[in-house]
């Protein structure tokens, strides 16, 4: 009777294990058909299949995809529009992130009438389809001058992400004590120089989640990527989604695939390296709802 | 210096009335100690005199300063919190030192009063640790030390030693009423366990429902009690309560089995509140095994009492029990406590019985 | 003066945010409701049409394309991401030793960009050099996978992405959720004599419940907002045959200027995710007060 039951869950936990390991192929698969895509030149790629690896790997994709691919009516590679991403994401990522720190600490150690009803506001704000905001928001660049520039589309990445950071750092301070500004308050310190000597030492760890986060989200935005930004402003989202549907001269599916490994790279190495702090992001803004 | 006069104080958290109407004077240098069950304000209380909350009604006078508008780090008040409360990522000397930062007072002289604090409270080897890095006493030391960095002119204890465990908290009652007589600064100290209000306040006050039932000395609270409510709330074991009939000045216990008649020492005051029945409010310690050198009392009576539970509880022995229907909680010699059983003999003592009024809960006087 | 300043930092502090939050939030939603009512085309014209732009609207095959699609998608990719979340949740969490790796590989396609998936996709499942040619490849001759370019099965290519990207954030979820369970619980059961199966069925999935609802509310949003995958993956094609709502407005809006139409569809697009939060934020505060 023993046995049997051992070898039952053996068999158990080894299909377990399989099952596991088929959905990592799965999941890994697109990543894997992607690099090696990438490196094949048109002959094998028209001649081979998705699986088959490069037999005579060649960079020239990547080259092509970086400095002289053609996104519309340029052929400039993705190069200046991973410069765009640039520009526009480090700024909004830190503006929006220290905007957020101050609201969430405003909110959750200084309550006053009203306040909760603001960050239900603003966390009903998380939730709408961006659409609805298109239009009117398009009217506004415009009329401040913004219409498709780097600046404008800053502006709107630190608008609409403000929500989120301060939707993350509110459920991070609730968690500390309150007790301690309580103590502060005695102590003689006042807003800023509490959130400055007890709140920002403790802040690392929903820093670098935020920021992350941010960072990921800003990076791989498209749609307002798409509305407001013009030809020498747009950023690598939009640009990749060119290089791709444009089909001067016969498609050249590797330098596609090299350009989308060259957009995804950045978000990927970031995950990679911090990857647990941005499930803690993902898990805990979900699971607040 | 530290003198504190609760005027009609009065707060309500939006329609709830948490403190009603309360008058209280503390004297300077006084160990005052707030108690009564949860939710009876005394929390809201301390808040209110640290300003940590706004007074709906009334005002506080600090040293004669109305301080009622004054935000907390005006008013001269340190606070010793529940959990402590030290700032997690600094050090314990600047946990000590950070009112005094605050303040802009500079370096050398925070240097001085530190070395003054951390000697005194013993905790002068310990000033590069992290507050993570202590055991429950040390942490309790340094939120005691930052208290006493600031010189204030009263301290604000809430609950501090709830979160340590029993023999820790001995210790520190102990310590914290050795450094009350040291530096002799205004305490108010506010906690449920009324063993700690007994062993450290020079005055109890006592609160229900947000209003005050009694303010007197730990003897005053204990043996004069006001209503049946602060007679059953300080003591433990509790005071036993007995309905008895009146008659002829003297009290029936009629209950069941037999009948007893005991004499009272305040026949005027029976005599004066025509009630037919009365509360009799009588300690444990009035009912033990039989001591014949005080047998001879008029107030001293032998009963029958039918032991259900003990208690042993090493220097004396509970016994839980009938007497008559009533149940009473007796205090016994260890070693009777052995044998008390069923029809077990006791002496009652009603020398000093206390009488409430079974319908008001009021002392009879 | 100082006190005064003192008194209301915090309030102080959130204006700024409050403030842009009621203009670029809920007085642009008002904005992009009354234009819906005007007959605007490639500006704003405010002459005011009633529901003019909504019966236009409903009446355009491409808009009843679009919504149609969106049930289809929105329902499959719920289910199969819930579904499989789940599954592979539950496997994770029978103490699985290299558990922090395969994280990390079921988690990694929410780090990339719709566009990317799209993209990516978009040459997997290429008509004739994708998985069609792989399968001839590999033996199977008689394999057809033409979906991208067929117009009644473009959508499922779009679910099939969807699901590839989102459903480890799912898997995330339900692992959180049944690592929160009391281990006391489950103690108690195997006591009892529950089997495994049968733990998880009768106690552990029912105690999942608000991680069902979140993950839910989630992924409606998710596939509400869904337009990055759709451009990147098939345009809205073959014609518009795997368009839905949200490339639908920005089409209308931004290419065949037509601002009227666009923001009633960004309207109706609204509407429906308030469809789905609005309850289960009345059912969370109402669980909350009892």
């Amino acid at each position: 009777m023993n046995s049997f039951k051992l070898t039952n869950i053996n068999i158990g936990r080894t299909l377990i294990y399989l099952l596991l390991l088929f959905f990592a192929f799965i999941y890994l698969a697109p990543l894997y058909v992607m690099f090696t895509t990438s490196l094949k030149d048109i002959e094998e790629i028209r001649s081979g299949n998705l699986m088959a690896l490069p037999m005579d790997p060649t960079f020239y994709a990547w080259k092509k995809a970086w400095s002289s691919a053609c996104t519309g009516s340029e052929c400039r590679g993705l190069a200046p529009f991973f410069w765009n991403s640039v520009r526009i994401v480090f700024p909004a990522v830190i503006i929006s992130t220290i905007i957020g720190a101050f609201n969430g600490y405003a909110l959750a150690k200084w309550k006053f009438k009203g306040s909760e009803f603001i960050f239900g506001a603003l966390l009903f704000g998380c939730f709408i389809p961006f659409q609805v905001i298109l239009l009117p928001m398009a009217k506004l660049l415009g009329s401040l001058g913004l219409a498709n520039t780097v600046t404008g589309l800053v502006l709107v990445h630190v608008i609409y992400g403000v929500a989120f950071t301060t939707l993350f750092f509110r459920n991070y301070y609730v968690g500390i004590p309150t007790e301690l500004v309580k103590a502060a308050k005695l102590d003689g310190a006042g807003f800023f120089a509490i959130f400055r000597h007890v709140f920002i030492p403790l802040s690392t760890p929903i820093f670098v989640v935020t920021i992350i986060w941010q960072f990921t989200q800003i990076w791989n935005d498209f749609l307002f990527g798409v509305v407001y930004s013009g030809s020498g402003t747009q950023p690598i989202t939009v640009a990749l989604n060119n290089l791709v549907n444009t089909s001067v001269g016969g498609k050249e599916y590797n330098v596609d695939m090299a350009a989308a490994i060259i957009a995804a790279m950045p978000t990927l190495v970031v995950y990679v390296i911090a990857g647990k702090y941005f499930v803690k992001g993902l898990t805990a803004g979900a699971v607040k709802g | 210096m530290g003198s504190i006069s609760l005027n009609g104080i009065k707060k309500s958290f939006g329609e709830t009335e948490v403190l009603k109407d309360i008058n209280l004077d503390i004297k300077d240098g006084e160990f005052l100690i707030l108690i009564g069950p949860s939710g009876c304000g005394k929390s809201t209380l301390m808040n209110l005199i640290a300003g940590l909350e706004e007074l709906t009604g009334g005002e506080i006078v600090i040293d004669g300063n109305d301080v009622s508008e004054e935000s907390p780090k005006d008013r001269d008040i340190a606070m010793v919190f529940q959990s402590y409360a030290l700032y997690p990522t600094m050090n314990v000397a600047r946990n000590i030192c950070f009112g005094l930062e605050m303040s802009k007072m500079p370096k050398n002289e925070q240097e001085i009063i530190l070395k003054r604090v951390s000697s005194l409270l013993q905790i002068d080897h310990l000033l590069d640790r992290k507050p993570g890095q202590l055991s429950g006493g040390q942490r309790q030391r340094v939120a005691m030390g930052r208290a006493l960095a600031r010189s204030p002119k009263v301290f604000l204890f809430d609950e501090p030693l709830s979160n340590l465990d029993a023999k820790l908290r001995v210790e520190m009652r102990t310590e914290i009423k050795k450094l009350h007589k040291r530096i002799g600064t205004t305490i108010v100290y506010v906690t449920h366990d009324q063993i700690e209000a007994m062993t450290l306040a020079d005055r109890i006050a006592v609160l229900k429902d947000g209003e005050l039932q009694q303010v007197g000395t730990p003897y005053e609270i204990y043996n004069d009690p006001v209503s049946h409510f602060v007679a059953d709330f300080m003591g433990s074991p509790g005071m036993n309560f007995i309905e008895c009939i009146v008659k002829d000045q003297n009290l029936i216990i009629d209950s069941g089995g037999e009948k007893y008649e005991l004499s009272i020492p305040c026949k005027d005051a029976l005599n004066n509140s025509n009630l037919d029945v009365v509360l009799l409010g009588i300690r444990p310690e009035m009912l033990t095994e039989i001591q014949p050198l005080v047998a001879d009392n008029s107030f001293v009576q032998q009963i029958k009492f039918d032991v259900e539970v003990l208690e042993p509880m090493g220097a004396d022995t509970v016994a839980i029990g009938q007497w008559n229907e009533n149940e009473v909680m007796a205090r016994l010699s260890p070693e009777s406590g052995n044998t008390a059983g069923k029809g077990f003999d006791l002496q009652v003592d009603t020398s000093k019985a206390i009488l409430f009024d079974p319908n008001t809960g009021l002392r009879i006087r | 003066m100082f006190n005064f300043l003192e008194k209301n930092l915090p309030k102080i502090v959130l204006a700024p945010t409050t403030i842009l939050m009621i203009v670029c939030m809920y007085g642009f939603i008002i904005w992009t409701g009354l234009i819906s009512l005007t007959k605007s085309k490639m500006m704003p014209q405010w002459e005011f049409v009633g529901l003019d732009q909504y019966f236009r609207l409903f009446g355009n095959p491409r808009w009843d394309v679009a919504v149609d699609n969106l049930f289809v998608f929105l329902i499959l990719f719920i289910l199969i991401a819930l579904v499989l979340g789940l599954l592979l949740a539950i496997f994770l969490d029978q103490k699985i030793r290299v558990e922090g790796a395969i994280r990390t590989i079921y988690l990694y396609p929410m780090a990339i960009s719709f566009i990317v998936t799209g993209t990516a996709w978009k040459w997997i499942l290429n008509p004739g050099l994708g998985i069609e040619k792989l399968m001839h490849d590999w033996g199977f001759v008689g394999f057809e996978f033409r979906w991208l370019v067929e117009s009644d099965m473009a959508i499922y290519t779009i679910v099939i992405a969807a699901v590839w990207q989102s459903s480890g954030f799912v898997m995330a979820l339900f692992l959180a959720g049944l690592r929160g369970v009391d281990d006391n619980l489950t103690k108690a059961a195997k006591i009892d004599g529950a089997s495994t199966p049968r733990l998880y069925w009768h106690i552990i999935l029912p105690l999942m419940r608000p991680v069902f609802f979140s993950a839910i509310v989630i992924l409606t949003h998710i596939a509400i907002k869904s337009f990055d995958l759709v451009q990147a993956l098939t345009g809205g094609g073959p014609g518009y045959a795997s368009d839905l709502p949200a490339n639908f407005m920005y089409t209308y809006s931004f290419n065949r200027a037509q601002i009227g139409v666009g923001a009633a569809s960004a309207m109706i697009m609204l509407f429906g995710v308030l469809a789905v939060l609005i309850p289960y934020l009345y059912s969370e505060l109402r669980e909350k007060k009892s």
